[in-house]
């Protein structure tokens, strides 16, 4: 299984209030594969944060995440 | 102040959990917190594929978890930006219970934070002799909270020059400001 994928789920998961709703759908789109990630509504601001830090973390660590010759990965949270 | 605060203690037997000198009672909090802390992490590093081992370096105030071993460099990451993310998730995933007091969590690899302190420093101590030689306001970049408090707190008993922060969220910014600002 995609690692980048374990990670966003890993930490949605520990964030959230609802650790069952939480999903992360991968799309390749090519040059890049796109974590797509649903919480349940009212976790959102959880995995957003003030002024968006919790997602820049977690976008940060998903850079962190990538290997020699793996895609670019974007996180993208389902409103 | 809770009134019961002020009641004597002395002579108090510490019957059950509640009477025992809040003092032990905290240590035990922060020791769990920090063994939780030092898990997420373990695992958050396991996720990113970094071989590394994680430490808990003291449990003050703070919990300081500190990284080493062969990979350590790839979790500070460039500019220390995954060493500082890590430390943001892991702080908002062990302080969310608003029932147990917060505990600031910070993460370390070696001296990293030091220097990079250090470095602030050195760099404020320029910005500061820029804007007293040229009288004029500098603008540093946005920084978060702790580096701004960093520069903050270097340049505050230097005579001459005053500092503030503007901006707002991400874009906060720390300004020096010569007293004597040519307009």
């Amino acid at each position: 299984m995609d690692d980048r994928k374990r990670l966003i789920e890993y930490i949605a998961r520990s964030l959230v209030d609802d650790p069952d709703a939480v999903g992360v759908e991968v799309i390749d789109e090519g040059r890049s594969v796109v974590y797509e990630l649903s919480v349940a509504p009212d976790d959102l601001g959880k995995v957003i944060g003030r002024d968006g830090r919790t997602a820049r973390a977690m976008r940060a660590l998903l850079a962190a995440a990538a290997r020699r010759g793996d895609k670019r990965g974007v996180l993208e949270i389902l409103e | 102040m809770d009134p019961q605060d002020e009641k004597p203690r002395a002579g108090s037997l510490f019957l059950d959990e509640r009477d025992r000198p809040p003092s032990s009672r905290l240590r035990d909090e922060v020791e769990d917190k920090a063994e939780h802390a030092a898990t997420v992490l373990d695992e958050l590093l396991a996720l990113l594929d970094i071989d590394a081992d994680v430490d808990i370096r003291e449990d003050d105030e703070r919990i300081v978890l500190d990284i080493s071993g062969p990979e350590a460099k790839h979790a500070i990451g460039r500019k220390g930006q995954t060493i500082d993310a890590l430390q943001f998730i892991l702080n908002k995933i062990v302080n969310q219970d608003p029932d147990e007091e917060r505990r600031y969590v910070v993460v370390d690899s070696g001296d990293f934070r030091a220097r990079r302190d250090h470095g602030l420093e050195a760099r404020a101590r320029e910005e500061a002799k820029r804007a007293l030689t040229e009288g004029k306001v500098v603008t540093l970049e946005p920084m978060n909270p702790r580096d701004r408090r960093v520069i903050h707190l270097s340049l505050a008993k230097l005579p001459g020059i005053t500092t503030e922060s503007s901006g707002h969220g991400a874009r906060r910014r720390v300004q020096i400001i010569p007293s004597t600002k040519k307009r």
